[in-house]
Order: C-alpha cells, then sequence, then structure tokens
C-alpha cells in the first residue's frame, strides 16, 4: 500500500541527511524504517502512548485524496521524555503538528519522528526550544 | 518477677517466641534471603473450587470473606474471569503488579541495605525497588504496571506503600481486578527466621466499597543458593517459533571444526585505572559503588567497533580496548555473520527488539540507566531496561552445566578498589548490539568495576569465547553516577516494533522463495 501526500513530495527534494540525528536510542532502528522514504506532513494529534521503549504519537493527515489516516510516529522513549520534564499533559489530542521522519519499510502509515515542531515554532521534546526533537 | 524476665529477653532478642530473629547491622529485622507464598492465592484470593489449570483453595482475605466490590465491578470479575484464559495478563507474560507478584508460585530474593530494599523475582525478570530513606518519589503521577514503592519500619515490621499502579494487571488468575486508584499498602513481619507474615491492604474507592486486606506468609526457601530465570515471552515465542534457534550460538552449539584456535593467552593485563583518595566507602572498608549510573557507552549498543552514523545508525565511537586495532577479533565465518545481522531482515533477531534480555555485558550499556545496590554479601545491579543481576561476593559456587541463563551466573570479589565479577552459564541468545556482534553460550566474562572518583567507575569488560573469536577482547567505558530514580520499561507490554521487523523479515522469506 502506497500513501501520497501532498506535502511528502515536497521532502522528496529533500536530503535526509537535513533530519539527521546520531542520537536515537532506537532498537533495529535501521531495519524497521527506511531512509530512503523520508516523510513530512502536518497532522494532528489524536493520541499519544507514553511508552517504554518508545512512544508513540498518533495524528490524523488529510492524503491527496482528501482521505483522513492516522499515522503512528515513533518517538524516543517515555523515560526519557520524563527525565527531560516532558509530561502528558503537555501534549492533548488536537495539537497541530509539522513532522518529520522516516517511513516504515512495510510501507504501513508508520514513521519514526526525526521531529515535530509547533505552529509557534517550538520544538516537540527537545530539552530547551532550541534543540532538536530527539537529541539525546 | 519471671514472666517480666521473659518478656525483657523477649525485647531484647526480638522475638515473642524465644527464637532469636536475625537483625541486620542497624538493628532492623533482616528480610534478606529467597522466600516464596505457600498457598493458593495466585489462582484466587477467595475460597475457590478446583478448576482447569487452578489449584482448589482457601481464602486469604483477612476475615475471610469475598472482596468488597461494588455492583459494577461484581459483573466486570466475572467476565473476566470467563475469559481469563486469554485476557489473564499474565497469559501474555506481562509484568504482574503487587501484591500479584507476591503471591506467584515461584520464588524471589530479597535485598536489604539501610536505605533500599530491592526484591527480585524470576517472572520476566522483574524487580522491585523499595526506597527506605525517606524519600519522596521523584517522579509522583508516573504510572507504571509495578508502581512506585516507598518504606519504613514501624517497629519489626517493614511497611511499603505502592502507589501510581496502572490499571492493566489483575490481582489474581480468577480475574479480581482493580483501577488506577489502587493504593497497596504492605506490611512485612518476620514471624520465625524462616518465615514472614505479608499482608497487602488494598484500598480502590473506584471498584470496592472499603479498604480490604489479604494475609499470607511467605516461607524461606533454604534449599536455594539462588534464584533462576523465567524469560516467559522468550519461552513463549520459542515454543511458537516466533523466535529462532541459532544453530551457531545457542547452547549447546560445538565450537565449528574450520574455527581456528583460540589464543586464550595473548590477551592484554591492562593496568586499573587509578581511584583517588577519600572515595566513599561501606563500614567494611570497601568503595561504596551504590546508586543509580548511566553508561557514558559512546553507541555500543549500536557496535562496538569504531564507525560512523548513518542516517538511521547512530555512530560509535568504538569501545574496545584489546586488541588495540580496536576491531573484534572475529573468526571468519562470524565476521560474515556480523556482516550479514546488519541487513534490514535480521533486525527482527535481535533478541532486544523482542524485549528479551539483554545479557552481560550489553545490559550495561544498552541505553538505559542501572542502580547498583551493595547488601551484605552481594553486588545487585538493577537495570531500568528490566532485568537484574545477582553477583554473590566471595562464593565459588557454580551451577550445573546444563543450566543456561541470559544474564548468566556470576560471582564477585574485591581487589583492593576494584571489583571482579566472573560470569559464564549463558545461554548463547544474545546479541552484543543492535548491528549484532556475535557472542555464544560458550563466553565467559569478565568485569571489572574500578570506582575512579565519588561520581564515576571505569568499567571494563574482557569476553572470552571460542565460537566466534580468535582470542579474547575487552571493552571500556565510564559509568556516571547521578542524583535520579528508576523508572519502569515495560517493553514487551508497549512493543510497538516488532511486528514491522517481523513484515520486513517476512518480506525477505517470501522474495527468495519467489527466487527459487
Amino acid at each position: 500500500m502506497a500513501y501520497s501526500f501532498k506535502l511528502v513530495i515536497t521532502i522528496l527534494i529533500l536530503a535526509p541527511i537535513i533530519f539527521f540525528n546520531n542520537a536515537l536510542a532506537h532498537h533495529a532502528f535501521a531495519a524497521e524504517f527506511d531512509k530512503e522514504k523520508p516523510v513530512r506532513f502536518t497532522g494532528t494529534v489524536t493520541e499519544m502512548k507514553w511508552a517504554n521503549p518508545h512512544a508513540w504519537i498518533y495524528v490524523d493527515v488529510e492524503n491527496s485524496n482528501g482521505e483522513i489516516v492516522n499515522w503512528a510516529l515513533e518517538t524516543r522513549a517515555a523515560n526519557n521524555l520524563i527525565r527531560l520534564g516532558w509530561r502528558p499533559a503537555d501534549l492533548p489530542v488536537g495539537t497541530v503538528l509539522e513532522i518529520h521522519g522516516w517511513q516504515a519499510r512495510n510501507d504501513s502509515p508508520t514513521a519514526s519522528l526525526s521531529a515535530a515542531t509547533f505552529p509557534d515554532g517550538q520544538k516537540l521534546f527537545a530539552a530547551t526550544p532550541d534543540q532538536p526533537t530527539q537529541a539525546e | 518477677m519471671l514472666p517480666y524476665l521473659l518478656i525483657l529477653l523477649a525485647l531484647i532478642t526480638g522475638s515473642t517466641s524465644g527464637q532469636t530473629l536475625p537483625q541486620t547491622a542497624d538493628g532492623k529485622p533482616d528480610l534478606q534471603g529467597i522466600w516464596q507464598s505457600v498457598n493458593r492465592a495466585s489462582y484466587d484470593l477467595e475460597d475457590h473450587v478446583a478448576r482447569y489449570d487452578m489449584l482448589a483453595g482457601v481464602s486469604v482475605i483477612d476475615g475471610g470473606g469475598e472482596i468488597p466490590y461494588q455492583l459494577w465491578a461484581v459483573e466486570q470479575q466475572l467476565r473476566n474471569f470467563e475469559n481469563r484464559s486469554s485476557e489473564d495478563p499474565l497469559r501474555n507474560c506481562f509484568l504482574p503488579g503487587v501484591p500479584r507478584i507476591m503471591a506467584m508460585e515461584s520464588p524471589f530474593q530479597i535485598f536489604q541495605t539501610t536505605n533500599h530494599i530491592a526484591i527480585t523475582f524470576e517472572w520476566q525478570q522483574v524487580f522491585r525497588l523499595i526506597y527506605t530513606n525517606g524519600s519522596p518519589p521523584l517522579y509522583a503521577g508516573i504510572e507504571s504496571w509495578m508502581g512506585n514503592s516507598r518504606g519504613h519500619w514501624e517497629g519489626d515490621v517493614l511497611v511499603v506503600e505502592v502507589i501510581d499502579q496502572n490499571d492493566k494487571t489483575w490481582l489474581d488468575a480468577a480475574g479480581n481486578f482493580h483501577s488506577e486508584e489502587i493504593l497497596v499498602t504492605e506490611r512485612y513481619q518476620l514471624l520465625d527466621t524462616d518465615t514472614i507474615e505479608y499482608e497487602a491492604t488494598i484500598d480502590d474507592p473506584k471498584v470496592f466499597t472499603k479498604p480490604w486486606t489479604i494475609k499470607l506468609e511467605l516461607k524461606r526457601q533454604t534449599h536455594m543458593d539462588g534464584i533462576l530465570e523465567y524469560q516467559c515471552q522468550a519461552e513463549k515465542e520459542e515454543a511458537s517459533g516466533d523466535f529462532e534457534r541459532d544453530e551457531n550460538t545457542w547452547y549447546p552449539a560445538p565450537i565449528p571444526v574450520d574455527n581456528d584456535p583460540f589464543d586464550a593467552d595473548v590477551s592484554e593485563s591492562l593496568p586499573l585505572p587509578t581511584t583517588l583518595a577519600g572515595i566513599p566507602r561501606l563500614s567494611d572498608g570497601t568503595p561504596n559503588i551504590s546508586g543509580y549510573f548511566t553508561a557514558d557507552a559512546g553507541g555500543a549498543n549500536y557496535g562496538l567497533e569504531k564507525h560512523d552514523g548513518d542516517t538511521l545508525l547512530p555512530p560509535s565511537r568504538g569501545q574496545v580496548v584489546d586488541p588495540v586495532d580496536g576491531m573484534l577479533p572475529y573468526q571468519a565465518w562470524a565476521r560474515a555473520e556480523r556482516v550479514n545481522r546488519e541487513l534490514p531482515h535480521r533486525g527482527y533477531d535481535d533478541p532486544t527488539a523482542h524485549c528479551f534480555v539483554a545479557g552481560v555485558p550489553r545490559s550495561h550499556y544498552v541505553p538505559a540507566p542501572f542502580f547498583i545496590l551493595q547488601p551484605p554479601g552481594y553486588i545487585v545491579v538493577l537495570h531500568e531496561r528490566m532485568s537484574w543481576r545477582r553477583i554473590a561476593l566471595d562464593d565459588h559456587s557454580r551451577l550445573p552445566e546444563p543450566i543456561r541463563l541470559w544474564q548468566g551466573h556470576s560471582v564477585g570479589r574485591w581487589e583492593e578498589n576494584t571489583l571482579v565479577v566472573e560470569s559464564q552459564n549463558f545461554n548463547g541468545k544474545s546479541w552484543l548490539n543492535e548491528t549484532g556482534d556475535v557472542v555464544s553460550h560458550m563466553q565467559t566474562v569478565v568485569e571489572t568495576f574500578t570506582p575512579v572518583s565519588e561520581s564515576q567507575i571505569i568499567y571494563r569488560a574482557t569476553v572470552s569465547d571460542p565460537i566466534p573469536y580468535t582470542r579474547p577482547w575487552t571493552i571500556e567505558m565510564p559509568f556516571n553516577r547521578e542524583n535520579q530514580e528508576l523508572l519502569e520499561v515495560a517493553c514487551l507490554e508497549d512493543n510497538g516494533d516488532l511486528q514491522h521487523l517481523k513484515d520486513v523479515r517476512d518480506e525477505h522469506r517470501a522474495r527468495q522463495i519467489d527466487e527459487k
């Protein structure tokens, strides 16, 4: 199954390296996600699962056919986020996020989150506002 | 006059039965040891008849009788009971919660220090870390499967309050349940040397009409030196074929006939790091290495040899200090296997992707902290990415050869300021990192923990394994002390990645069949 997105097209001209972050704590990360499939879109949060070893953010995204697809975005460990000071109340349902990531190799609407940005430009899950989302 | 003398004697010895109860150096009842519940409470806390897979038993509820459910909850419990063969969280190998874990039919080991009590369990190698130092929880309000335990002594009774448990665990195998509002107050009292009277009061105004208490006896397991492992999920997946045997590494794989000889004598004898004067010490003079640590692992979990990062693969600074070229001294077949394990379809084969225990030395450099305790006679390491290690000091016992464990069998000793730990009896199922550095059941590991300052330990691990390697090798990294508390990693319970990895593997296999 292939998903095409208005915004995804735009990222195909962007080198994946701009999303590169070298401090991911994922298990078998390169085996699960595909660096040839970077994704970028704007989504609305439907749920956040505070889990270990990886927390998951679920966002509704409108695809090019006008259909709403719920994407699962893998992010760092909940314990890591908690120690940085983030709490479940910081990401309520309905929050709009701009998402950068890499799609899963099995082509499901699943991606590893590289960066997520609030409309005001603040980075989600950054230790400080000017740090990247995934930095350790 | 005589009765008064007897009472006085009883007070002095800490017992009313005339038997001297074990005490710690700081005068508290000594609960350290291996214990197990001896009753049928794990099946059903209430009076119950026998069923398939369920032995009959009498109620352990204090005062007898039934659990004081609210009306709606009675119906929920009946539904749970009907569906217990699929809905019981333990059928999925999930964490049991408190008090269920204390009543299960497998032994657990208690380790006791002045400030902390650790309880280690065979089930999924879960542990409880009970703070008895009076500190408030650092992360109050963060729910977990096993909750957050804080303890204090009321006379000779250890009282433990368990907060922040989630609503996903059951109280027994019969579907008795609770909500996330559950508060558990446990009481541990030594009745005699080999018996703890255990009480747990359960207060949950969302589910019950009033608080209620279970009471049961824990018996010391004097026939055991240490508890073993029950990796429920690993056993389940091996039985179903979802996790496949590696013929090259799993016990009892032999040394391949075309292997080059193993030269055990070539490894460098590296000088130990220097310990600063004035590091904290225990009362017996040994260095105090207790507390919360994180490894400055430099990407060891992504490869022990130095490599640059790729888009999706974090770099490694290289941790190998012997051989001096920083390369692992692989046998040719094992180097080929290591390269093959980097392919995407092999990601599924990494045991940690299944949330299995990481093994030794990997448990120390997965990206998760650990907590070291120094109770009398032991070093205990509690790994946040859920597992524990029990290192018996000055103990030369060996496990029988066929008993094979994910974490191996470890014994330790202090050599001046360095803790030296020797481990064997591994099962050969572990990978050394995500890129698949190879290790087999024949590995022996000698680790040194040298505290160089109050805040840092230099850690080395020398691995000798004649199946994948031509000679022993050594890695090194610092462990840094932090003022933090462990949280819980319920990895299996929340593992959202495994199916994706399985899809990649299955697609690869289907393509191979098509090509044939």
